[in-house]
């Protein structure tokens, strides 16, 4: 190592700039959607599991009970959005907390919000994918077909309710600081988040059940996407099951951001 | 919200009377410093003196309870955007997203700050670090020397007046060390200056231009690492630990104590 050099007159540096916001977003989408078409995991979770779920309704007869077959494929939906949201993005949100990742990025220009927003973005386009791929799974094997109207007002209802499950992901990620707890708290909250809401329109459990079961958070969106699959059905039940996905919503969302912490300590 | 910024004015950096409480426990309690343009300044300080918190205050990671920090003249807590835009950092553990190329993460952090660089740019900048053959690798698939290497490569994308290192060598085998010390000397040269905390007094003394000594919280005395040693090498507690010839770690530990922290 040389001497410590005597403080001299530096060379004039150029001046910065801050950078705009458009230059911010474009770098953060970039990586974020790279970091998601890489995520096995994610990929696995978006995809297979609502297939799955879709195919098992239709080939047991018995699945019949659970409701109309457009509820069951909403069913299948809204399973992909809560496996998005619930398992996916709140397990990536804790694991990167854990490694650092967030500090890093929050030492550089970029505003908090546009670091978290990004990420929810790349998480709702996920969720619009893994719908069209389901929508078309439906139609092609189990003969659910949709008209124009209805395939654009379920793709609009479900942008609306993936706040609902993106909005529980990330108020675990806010309660739940450690990745590893937060696994085990996600695939138990699937119960009342999302299993419950199976048996939103069957009576096998009773009526009390069904009436809790319909409007737990899954049971919500399950009603909202189906009658969004036949315009022609929408009713009180399916305005009241908008209205109370969206207070569903802002309370996830509210717990979400007042304790999220961006660091593990 | 494209700005330039303001005019140089000598000073890199000058922090005032900067507090850090974390609850009821004092992190930072009333540290000043100013770090000239193209110098490297020294924090040096046991575990837990609050070296860290002082640098997060200044990178906008903590909110400070008190004080001021100006970066070129830009005032962090009023212009986080604009300051952060005129720092480097180089956290004291760094990572990134795990399914990221090391190009792709350079790329991300060059947008971050508005510089676009194209591949070509990327991998001239890699095989500047001897990673370029590395391009196409994940951050943790990185010995500990490359992965500093390519922190500091990102820590600087944008060139920036001020870059911020904590603990950088730390964990690095010597001939890492000097590497990146080598590269340390490099940023100054391009007239960078560069806040860097560290425990090795001897890198200290030889790097360091100036170096601050802090303990809880406190500043407990700043000049040149010679000139730390002549001011007090008279003192009881210095010559109590020296063994021999008295050195900028006799200097520290006997301002700091002998007792392990933390």
């Amino acid at each position: 190592m040389s001497e410590p050099s005597a403080v001299t007159t530096p060379p004039v540096l150029p001046p910065l700039r801050t950078p705009a916001l458009s230059e911010i977003f474009r770098a953060l989408l970039e990586a974020d959607f790279t970091v998601q078409l890489r995520n096995n995991r994610a990929l696995l979770l978006s995809f297979a599991l609502p297939l799955v779920l879709l195919f098992a309704l239709f080939a047991n007869k018995r699945g019949i009970v659970l409701g109309d077959p457009r509820f069951r494929v909403a069913a299948a939906l809204t399973l992909g959005m809560a496996s998005i949201a619930i398992l996916g993005y709140s397990m990536t949100v804790a694991r990167d907390r854990e490694k650092g990742v967030f500090q890093r990025l929050r030492v550089t220009p970029a505003p908090t919000w546009t670091i978290m927003t990004s990420r929810l973005l790349v998480q709702v386009a996920a969720i619009l994918a893994m719908a069209l791929v389901l929508l078309v799974a439906a139609d092609l094997f189990v003969g659910v077909s949709l008209t124009a109207e209805a395939y654009l007002l379920t793709f609009i209802c479900v942008i609306f309710s993936s706040a609902l499950f993106l909005g529980v992901g990330q108020a675990l990620a806010g309660l739940v600081k450690s990745a590893d707890t937060l696994n085990a708290v996600g695939r138990i909250a699937y119960i009342p988040l999302f299993a419950l809401g199976l048996f939103g329109h069957s009576t096998i459990f009773g009526n009390t059940f069904e009436l809790i079961s319909r409007w737990s958070p899954g049971g919500t969106v399950i009603t909202l996407l189906s009658g969004a699959m036949n315009p022609s059905s929408w009713n009180s039940d399916t305005w009241l099951a908008l209205a109370v996905s969206a207070a569903y919503s802002a309370v996830f969302a509210g717990i979400g951001i007042r304790w999220f912490q961006w660091g593990a300590r | 919200m494209t700005s330039e910024a303001p005019p140089v004015t000598g000073l890199a950096l000058q922090v005032k009377d900067l507090r850090v409480s974390y609850g009821p426990k004092r992190a930072v309690d009333g540290v000043s410093l100013d770090i000239n343009e193209g110098e490297i300044f020294g924090l040096l300080g046991p575990n837990g003196a609050g070296k860290t918190s002082t640098l997060s205050a200044i990178e906008g990671l903590l909110q400070p309870t008190s004080g001021s920090i100006l970066i070129r003249q830009v005032d962090v807590r009023a212009h986080p955007v604009q300051a952060k835009a005129l720092i480097g950092v180089q956290l004291q553990s760094t990572s990134f997203q795990s399914e990221l190329k090391i190009s792709e993460i350079v790329k991300l952090y060059a947008g971050l700050y508005g510089v676009p660089l194209s591949k070509p740019a990327i991998f001239d900048r890699l095989t500047e670090i001897h990673l370029g053959d590395e391009a196409s690798r994940r951050f943790s698939q990185l010995s500990g020397g490359q992965q500093k290497r390519l922190s500091l490569l990102i820590a600087t994308v944008h060139d920036p007046p001020l870059v911020l290192l904590d603990e950088p060598t730390s964990g690095l085998d010597p001939q890492a060390r000097r590497q990146l010390w080598d590269r340390i000397q490099g940023i100054r040269k391009s007239g960078r200056s560069i806040l860097v905390t560290t425990h090795s007094m001897e890198e200290a003394q030889s790097v360091c231009d100036r170096v601050a000594i802090m303990d809880y919280g406190k500043i407990l005395t700043v000049d040149t690492p010679a000139g730390l040693i002549e001011k007090h090498k008279n003192d009881p507690n210095v010559l109590a630990v020296a063994r021999g010839q008295v050195t900028l770690e006799d200097v520290f530990i006997g301002l700091t104590g002998r007792e392990l922290r933390e």
